[in-house]
């Protein structure tokens, strides 16, 4: 290779690990925790083994026989290091040395014979009833809600408590706290209706707001081009506000106005309306606010763009419609409209993408309300993984959904690479060739 | 051109749109600093009670507005940096230097840019709490960068074709190698770029929301923007919007004078656009 191939590479390498970090990597994630059911109770990093009251209801539901069941539950009395260890410090020391010497290692499976054998100390016995009732409970060994770290200790106490091994797999797979692989979530997914209605919410979403911001972005580009220079100037300053502003202050401003302490309800109680919620009162009043709020953004995105478009038509197509006649509406229609075919393009096919995956305005406005009507595709995705009232955060859950966002994502993108004119970007170095 | 169309018209139609926008700017100013007759619009006396949070605590868990600004301003200012730094070398290799699978990369750039980049938070943020970076200002400011970075190294690209080749080529004629030729004749040459690129990047840090509550919701890392949120979402009915409103311009203020300063290389940059 040659030298300049390998400081091309070295140039490169920053940009290459981070992008390899936080966008490769990620995108593969999305795809594997999707066929995961992760959540906040099986955690990130994998768990323990652990059989509680709810397992053991799975495992009879299961249809798990009942004798195994109360294996579990009680599995008997074992002499062994730990159970030694408590005896000597309940009940001295030499009273543990001489049941270890005769009994260690034993199993009872009756309380009655462990209490027996600790009566039959030769030389320490333990005469009252009631302490060595105590004592014996001390070697008492369950499965029930003990923790094992691994699966070869889970099952290894499994064979020690005389679990067939018919039955082991099904039980290391109930008490396995962490999280496994399914395929249950794209199944359970599309079984919920309020999935269908986040679609349909994400299309009226997109399509509204996607309208407005052309429609509207066209109008402002149009009419500033039109408009004296001052007023133009005026009109793009305020309208770029909303883009430059903070998310989180712009949100602020839209929700006093609407608020029932805020703009619209004080000047509308002049007229005797009574003070409500304009934002979330009603289902069409939510909508019409959050439309306004991305379109106002979206618009000033379109004003940009189309502008700089129309400004590069020569004037000299315009000049000559004029004298051939031609009003301001059809110089609009016939020469501006034209030429803004691919800009227009461009705007809705990036408008799209990110208005389809875009939910930071609709949490911070409305969060999905009233009664879930405005909950976005996107927003869904967000509150299934990461924030939602339960405290249950369902990872795998979200990722399901945020998946087919990245797959349209990823089509989206590559299409958009076929639009563009890659040529162009392919100039040979001129240095090395 | 001779005024074949009456202005009056379309005037009033751009009026009745940017009402709303006027109206909330307007009250924006107004209503941090007044106090208003209850039940009406009409301010009757002018207070900083509003700009309390500035020296007083407010006494709602967060660690005080200094520390939150602190956080803010650290948090863009590195992640600023770390885009201009990598996408500096990044863009020169993209431009001018020939290497194996140059195409391919440039590809890939082009489909990261037009990528939306906010439906990968989930695993992001599975990935920051895998390798402990959860909750921490480094982690958001590392995921920041790495998110505005193709748009950076697309925008320092550009700078760089810009840049005439004769000036490299007399470089290495004279015996420079590629590395002196990029650090003493070009990058000169793309400084517009650099600029461009840590306003841009300084400006979308201070603004960002949904990567820091996502990725660092606890005290700590807390920027500007969660806190004022917090405040807002917090609020429940007795929502007191002349606190926010104070909250909010003081946000904003860094954002404006940088605005009303670089205004018009900024409205190019937004041109292209990284919001809806």
């Amino acid at each position: 290779m040659q030298r300049s191939s390998w400081l091309g590479l070295a140039f490169l390498s920053p940009a290459l690990i981070v992008v390899f970090l936080f966008f490769l990597v990620p995108v593969v994630l999305t795809g594997f925790f999707s066929f995961t059911n992760m959540s906040t109770a099986t955690g990130v990093k994998g768990g323990a083994y652990v059989l509680n009251a709810s397992g053991l209801r799975a495992l009879t539901d299961a249809g798990l026989p009942k004798s195994t069941l109360e294996q579990i539950e009680g599995a008997g009395y074992r002499v062994d290091a730990k159970g030694l260890e408590a005896l000597a410090l309940d009940f001295g020391k030499p009273v543990a040395e001489e049941f270890a010497k005769l009994h260690e290692g034993e199993v009872f499976s009756k309380r009655r014979d462990v209490e027996r054998a600790l009566k039959d100390l030769r030389s320490n016995p333990i005469r009252k009833t009631r302490d060595r009732k105590q004592a014996a409970d001390l070697f008492k060994r369950s499965l029930m809600n003990e923790r094992f770290d691994s699966p070869t200790a889970f099952e290894a106490a499994l064979e020690e408590a005389g679990i067939p091994e018919t039955d082991r797999p099904l039980i290391t797979e109930v008490a396995y706290t962490g999280w496994v692989w399914t395929t249950d979530n794209f199944g359970f997914l599309f079984s919920l209706d309020s999935t269908w209605q986040y679609a349909k919410n994400t299309v009226i979403y997109v399509v509204f707001t996607l309208s407005f911001n052309v429609l509207f972005g066209l109008f402002l580009a149009i009419a500033t081009f039109y408009l004296p220079a001052g007023q133009a100037a005026a009109f793009r300053a305020i309208w770029f506000l909303p883009r430059i502003l903070p998310p989180v202050l712009y949100i602020v401003m839209w929700r006093w106005f609407t608020w029932d302490t805020g703009f619209i309800s004080t000047v509308l109680s002049g007229f005797g309306v009574p003070p409500r919620n304009w934002m979330l009162d009603t289902e069409f009043h939510a909508w019409t606010t959050i439309v306004l709020i991305n379109g106002f953004v979206g618009a000033s995105m379109g004003m940009i763009v189309f502008s700089s478009a129309i400004r590069a038509i020569p004037a000299s197509m315009l000049y000559a419609s004029e004298v051939d006649g031609a009003s301001r509406l059809q110089q609009i229609w016939y020469i501006i409209l034209p030429q803004l075919r691919w800009p227009i393009l461009f705007i809705t096919s990036y408008q799209t993408m990110s208005l389809l995956t875009s939910f930071e305005y609709i949490y911070l406005a409305t969060d999905g309300g009233p009664g879930g009507a405005t909950e976005v595709w996107a927003l869904a995705a967000f509150h299934t993984a990461l924030n939602n009232y339960g405290g249950n955060l369902q990872y795998g859950l979200g990722a399901t959904y945020a998946l087919i966002l990245v797959v349209i994502g990823l089509l989206a993108s590559l299409a958009y690479l076929r639009l563009f004119n890659f040529r162009n970007l392919l100039v040979k170095p001129r240095i090395e060739g | 051109m001779k005024p074949n169309f009456r202005n009056w018209p379309v005037l009033l139609v751009l009026l009745v749109f940017s009402a709303p926008l006027l109206i909330m700017l307007a009250f924006l100013l107004v209503d941090a600093f007044t106090t208003k007759v209850p039940g009406t619009m009409i301010p009757n006396g002018v207070t900083l009670h509003h700009f309390r949070f500035l020296w007083t605590d407010l006494d709602d868990g967060s660690w005080g507005i200094w520390g939150v600004t602190l956080n803010t301003f650290n948090f863009a200012l590195f992640t600023s940096l770390a885009v201009s730094a990598i996408s500096l070398t990044a863009g020169y290799a993209l431009s001018r230097l020939a290497f194996p699978a140059r195409g391919f990369f440039l590809g890939s750039l082009i489909v990261l840019h037009a990528f939306p980049t906010v439906t990968l938070i989930i695993a992001i943020f599975l990935i920051l709490q895998l390798l402990g970076l959860y909750n921490t200002l480094i982690g958001v400011i590392v995921v920041k960068a790495a998110l505005e970075l193709p748009f950076g190294i697309w925008v320092m690209k550009g700078f760089y074709d810009t840049v005439p080749w004769e000036i490299e080529m007399a470089g290495v004629q004279d015996g420079a190698s590629r590395f002196t030729v990029w650090w003493q004749l070009v990058l000169p040459q793309v400084q517009p770029g650099l600029m461009a690129i840590l306003i841009f990047s300084f400006l979308s840090g201070w603004s960002e929301f949904i990567l820091p509550m996502v990725l660092a919701p606890g005290t700590e890392a807390q920027v500007l923007s969660t806190y004022l949120a917090t405040m807002l979402l917090d609020g429940g009915t007795q929502a007191d919007f002349n606190l926010f409103k104070a909250v909010g311009l003081f946000y904003a203020l860094p954002v404006a004078i940088i605005y009303l300063i670089f205004q018009n290389k900024l409205m190019n940059i937004y041109g292209g656009g990284t919001k809806g």
